[in-house]
């Protein structure tokens, strides 16, 4: 077997399935760990909301006080962001990234599991708040000097924030070296699969991003309990500086958590749409000048702090949506023309497409800085950000589950159940995040508890308050499939969609080090080049030529274009380099991936045929 | 641009299976990739934290602020020892990886055990410098922006050279122990660059807080 | 304006949608005390509040633009993405070995679609400039009324300098503004503690008040009216209350208001045998003893003294008076000073007593008995 160099251990332990677990160093298990602890932390999130907009349904102050209203729409942002979206990206990241660059693990396996561990610490100490006289109550921006004042949990806000960060930064250097040093021959840069370029542009804003969101958190904490005089005005510090540092984290950070959507919906568009990406290295481009324009807009969030200097904020803000228009054209002139299957990672896809266009128009809104004066800080904002970071992030995180759940647990998740939970999800955004444009043009101010009366506030709250419970429900559904569909047995194909990319080309779920062998890689869709052979591809679009040119194809496709075998552990330096994966000797035998190449038969016909 | 045009302009990864891009050891190390992708967070990190210093810098009516000109410079007698001791380990560091280039272990310990004690003299020497100025003005981090700055500043610089010593130590440890050759010494590249990273933030330090008028 | 505000409730779905919000009003029969009155009568509809100063036009009249360009890319995009779900969706008989054409991409369409939203954003720059300046321009030296606004958590405190008043608010309601129409007037914000924000909605503008920072902005009021203006920037504990009220007014009615505010209510002597109760204020959550006892039917003398260093306070007590309503002890003890109020006689019972200006936090009970 190819994958001999992987040599076994000399003795090898009875490891319980939860030990197994809590020591691995597999790039999968770690991915699924990650996306199981985030999915958790989206529900407390989602709870959080659902307290935020029951409070806010009607005027008045029902169950909820200032203080703890005040923590909950903290927690709610600082855990959707930090302990939602960024590690799911990273959880999903984590499983497809090497599998996509046809490698058999990240490039350091141990500090991804460290990388990892430390979410869950970060999530208790954030929590511990709650047992220790109150949690951070300071929004999840944390603006000083307001958290230079407030209560202890803001210290361990504070302490878990840099946690997180240093786990984001250590996860992001595992992705640039894994994408830069452990690429499958034949797969240079311009053929990597969107989803790969997308996590390397996130990883590189957050390797640059967090860092300096460090340094702010810890002159926070040094302001807050040695007497430093950072964001104090009376010792000479400037609390304009916190936002100054916070938002040059925090634009990158907008980026971190939709760029990786990006990269699912353009992995997804072609495959059911038939059709390859229209204009791959525009999107290239884009997302590489998105990240480059993400580090010169952060003060186009304190447009009305008297302190920053507008025209040049409010230009480069205007420009961002000239690369984002780029994608959008882009993705629609990928589905122009093709053959496109509404399964429900698509149908997610082309939510995400519907509405994030939404979240980025009224973002331009808040470029034209006369207009962002009225509405900076109102219920404008509060719907623009979940049009981007709900219809954004949740519709691509959705699309990726569904699109990949198959991957990573041999079972297709149920295609009823999932357009009803997208159907959901759709309205339920809508009607949640819609209304609230418009209280933000009457005047509306975010984070407050209660709201006067105002002609038509009730009945606009409301709505939204039906939509946030239309979301909550729309989850239910999703945990719903999930259970019952993993009580079926695993017996998905290694290919469902018909898709393009390398982790398609072994097992579901692959086996420990991840593929025998791999194909040849001559452009960004090596297994459809495989599928559907050297044909050249316009002639297949002419149904007369296409079935002898398969045919052809077919009956020629010679061994050698099964690849060279893989190597999966061949670090001349080796000293510092953790063991790749050292279960494989205890899997190997039961894992041994079925022959690679999925040949036309074996094909199977979409799900929507199999109904 | 299509695919079948794609295939005949790059058949080199027919040709050569195992020379392609990323696949063999190629170009930089990985580990060493991971810790200059590390430095270059770090470098964002003391950004910030030069940011904020030149930002208060620039909104206060007078730097360093009233009465403070004669606390921190007046006598740079000990800064300087702690610079230069600081310049010369940055050599011997990295004589120490040229030394295990070559395959010449015992010299690499002897360059590692120098370096190693001339980081100690640093924070010793940084050490007597908070005390002195803690005892003798009582200049400490709750002064005023700029004690936040000068302690912070150096502080958070103190605490990498302290992680560099004890990363030194390590290496040093090891090294004696022979686990180091002329080919399998990653560890100590890695360290060495860390290690002349702390002190080029040293000299900007320096350089900043006590000679920039 | 092209377009008529969206009506609030649109079509009898919404209404069945709506019932339970107003079965569960009628069920807190009306608003818990204190509620809010309206404050702002105009609808929300897909255009800014009616402005009702000159800044506030400019802004107004710029919204459209940009708000057309945004209908304009909604439809076009959503329509082809339908368009697209539509026509090119696969046929369940489809041939699986018939591949549509595998186009790659194009560069004209790629120069298109980058050109197009570059000429559009770039004109959306030039506009946004353009009312940019006329919204922040500022007089080098202001003749009109100059107005000093603190924030502080959580209330405000407006000064008028040169005609020597000075309002703190109290209660939910806050301050009151006066503002003389159609005269340019400086408003120029200080914070005592914490980041605040001035925002009337109907100024269609808002402006953050920083510590160690004075913002400044010159407005002129169109409209003569009440318009009422909330901090915008969350500020900590009862930022949800942290109101105030615009009155844009004539300047005849002006200078009257004025004259008004000038009068200060005559000092009562409390009578030999008050009862003096002192009480002292440390901080925006605590009296100091938090709990207060009296005796019956005998006029209370509270001094305060306000040991606070940032925030002004005072004392009242819910439903005092002889009509029902709260007894407030005016004026307010600035931060570090002292105050003497004499509340009226109270029948023996339980009576809660708070600070006007921190309802929310600073509360307590005053025990009335023999």
């Amino acid at each position: 077997m190819a994958t001999t160099t992987l040599a076994p251990r000399a003795r090898t332990y009875d490891r319980s399935r939860v030990y197994e677990w809590l020591t691995t160093t597999d790039h999968k298990k770690i991915g699924v760990l990650y996306i199981s602890t985030a999915f958790l932390m989206f529900l407390v999130g989602g709870v959080y909301a659902l307290l935020i907009r029951s409070e806010l349904a009607i005027p008045g102050l029902q169950f909820l006080e200032f203080e703890t209203y005040n923590q909950i729409f903290t927690l709610h942002g600082t855990v959707m962001i930090f302990l939602f979206v960024m590690p799911m990206w990273t959880g999903l990241a984590n499983y497809i990234v090497p599998l996509q660059v046809g490698a058999a693990d990240m490039a350091f396996p141990r500090i991804n599991a460290l990388s990892y561990w430390m979410i869950p610490l970060g999530a208790l100490l954030l929590f511990s708040g709650y047992g220790l006289g109150g949690a951070a109550n300071a929004g999840w921006t944390g603006y000083a000097p307001l958290s230079a004042r407030e209560g202890i949990g803001i210290d361990l806000w504070v302490a878990s924030l840099v946690l997180l960060g240093t786990s984001s930064i250590l996860g992001a250097i595992n992705f640039i070296a894994t994408i830069f040093k452990m690429r499958a021959p034949g797969l240079t840069l311009m053929r990597m699969p969107l989803f790969v370029w997308n996590t390397l542009v996130t990883s590189v804003l957050l390797l640059f991003a967090v860092p300096v969101l460090t340094a702010g958190l810890v002159m926070l904490f040094i302001d807050r309990n040695y007497g430093g005089g950072f964001f104090d005005p009376a010792l000479g510090g400037n609390p304009i500086l916190w936002q100054h540092i916070f938002w040059f984290f925090g634009h990158p950070e907008v980026y971190i958590l939709i760029l990786p959507a990006f990269g699912v919906v353009s992995e997804v568009l072609p495959v059911f749409s038939r059709k390859p990406l229209f204009g791959y290295k525009a999107f290239v481009f884009a997302t590489a000048s998105i990240g480059a324009l993400g580090f010169s807009v952060w003060a186009h969030h304190m447009f009305t702090t008297g302190a920053v200097y507008l025209p040049f904020f409010s230009f480069f803000t205007f420009l961002i949506a000239v690369p984002t228009g780029i994608k959008f054209f882009n993705w629609l002139a990928t589905m122009w023309g093709g053959q496109i299957r509404l399964s429900t990672p698509m149908l997610f896809a082309m939510g995400f497409i519907a509405l994030f266009l939404i979240g980025g128009l009224d973002g331009a809104f808040l470029a034209v800085v006369p207009f962002d004066f009225h509405v900076q800080d109102t219920y404008w904002v509060v719907s623009h950000l979940h049009y981007v970071l709900v219809a954004g992030s949740v519709f691509g995180i959705f699309a990726g589950l569904y699109y990949w759940f198959p991957k990573m647990f041999g079972r297709l998740l149920s295609e009823k159940l999932g357009k009803v939970h997208w159907a959901l999800l759709f309205i339920g955004t809508n009607l949640a995040f819609f209304p609230q444009h418009l209280l933000g043009l009457d005047g509306m101010i975010r984070r407050i508890a209660d709201y006067a009366p105002n002609p038509g506030w009730t009945e606009l709250n409301f709505l939204s308050t039906v939509g946030a419970f239309m979301i909550g429900a729309s989850t239910l559904v999703f945990m719903w499939n999930v259970f019952v569909t993993m009580r079926t047995p695993a017996d998905a194909p290694d290919d469902p969609w018909d898709a393009n990319t390398l982790e398609w080309a072994t097992t579901s779920p692959p086996p420990p080090y991840n593929f025998d062998a791999l194909p040849p890689v001559r452009s960004e869709r090596p297994l459809f080049d495989l599928k559907y052979g050297a044909v050249e591809p316009r002639a297949a679009a002419y149904p007369a030529a296409a079935g002898e040119t398969h045919e052809e194809t077919r009956a020629d496709a010679p061994e050698e274009v099964l690849g060279e075998p893989v190597e999966g552990h061949r670090d001349e330096e080796g000293e510092d380099r953790p063991e790749a994966t050292p279960q494989v000797s205890e899997e190997a035998p039961d894992a041994r991936p079925r022959e690679t190449r999925p040949t036309r038969d074996e094909i199977p016909p979409p799900p929507e045929e199999r109904r | 641009m299509s695919a079948g045009s794609e295939v005949a302009q790059l058949p080199h990864a027919q040709e050569d299976p195992h020379g392609e891009v990323g696949h063999a050891e190629q170009g930089i190390n990985t580990a060493m990739l991971g810790m200059l992708l590390f430095i270059g967070s770090e470098v964002m990190f003391f950004a910030g934290l030069f940011a904020t210093y030149f930002n208060a810098r620039s909104a206060a009516p007078q730097w360093p602020p009233e009465g403070m000109a004669n606390i921190v410079t007046p006598d740079l007698f000990p800064i300087w020892i702690a610079t230069i001791t600081l310049v010369v380990s940055s050599f011997s560091m990295q004589l120490a990886v040229w030394r295990i280039r070559k395959g010449d272990r015992t010299g690499m310990n002897r360059a590692l055990a120098v370096t190693l004690l001339l980081g100690a003299i640093f924070l010793g020497l940084q050490a007597y410098d908070y005390w002195h100025l803690l005892d003798h003005y009582g200049f400490g981090i709750n002064s005023n922006i700029y004690g936040t700055l000068f302690y912070t500043m150096t502080g958070f610089h103190g605490a990498h050279v302290l992680g560099g010593v004890v990363g030194i130590a390590v290496i040093l440890l090891r090294g004696m122990a022979g686990q180091f050759s002329a080919r399998h010494h990653i560890a100590v590249e890695a360290v060495s660059v860390y290690w002349h990273f702390v002190d080029v933030v040293w000299i900007a330090l320096f350089f900043v807080l006590y000679y920039l008028k | 304006m092209p377009l008529v505000g969206l009506r609030p409730l649109p079509s009898k779905v919404a209404l069945l949608l709506l019932l339970p919000a107003a079965l569960l009003l009628a069920a807190c029969s009306g608003l818990p005390e204190g509620g809010l009155p309206v404050g702002n009568e105009h609808p929300p509809g897909f255009f800014p509040v009616a402005p009702a100063t000159e800044q506030g036009e400019r802004i107004n009249s710029l919204y459209p633009v940009v708000f057309w360009i945004a209908v304009a890319v909604f439809v076009l995009v959503e329509g082809i993405l339908l368009w697209i779900a539509f026509r090119y969706r696969r046929r369940r008989n489809a041939d699986p070995d018939q591949l549509p054409a595998q186009t790659h991409g194009s560069n004209l369409l790629e120069i298109a679609w980058t050109a197009i939203p570059a000429i559009i954003v770039t004109y959306l720059f030039v506009a946004t400039l353009d009312t940019l300046a006329f919204v922040e321009n500022i007089e080098p030296e202001p003749q009109g009324v100059i107005i000093d606004v603190e924030g502080f958590q959580w209330q405000w405190t407006f000064r008028y300098p040169n005609e020597g008043l000075s309002f703190t608010g109290v209660g939910r309601e806050g301050p009151a503004m006066g503002i003389p129409i159609n005269e340019s007037v400086r408003i120029r914000l200080h914070a005592q503690d914490v980041i605040h924000s001035f925002y009337v909605p109907q100024f269609l503008y808002k402006k953050d008040a920083v510590p160690g920072r004075v913002n400044e902005f010159d407005i002129t009021l169109r409209q003569p009216g009440t318009y009422r203006g909330q901090c915008a920037e969350f500020c900590g504990l009862a930022h949800t209350d942290m109101y105030f009220t615009v009155l844009a007014l004539e300047r005849a009615d002006y200078d009257v208001w004025v004259e008004e505010s000038r009068e200060q209510p005559d000092e009562e002597t409390p009578p030999p045998d008050a009862h003096v109760i002192e009480v002292s204020t440390p901080d925006v959550n605590n009296f100091d003893p938090p709990d207060l006892t009296a005796p019956a039917d005998t006029t209370i003398v509270f001094e305060l003294s306000n040991t606070d260093p940032s925030s002004p306070h005072n004392i009242a007590i819910v439903g005092a008076m002889e009509d029902g309503s709260d007894w407030i002890g005016l004026p307010l003890a600035d931060a570090g000073q002292t105050a003497t109020y004499t509340a009226p006689a109270l029948a023996a019972g339980e009576y809660e007593f708070f600070c006007s200006v921190h309802p929310t936090t600073m509360r307590g009970t005053l025990t009335v008995g023999n």
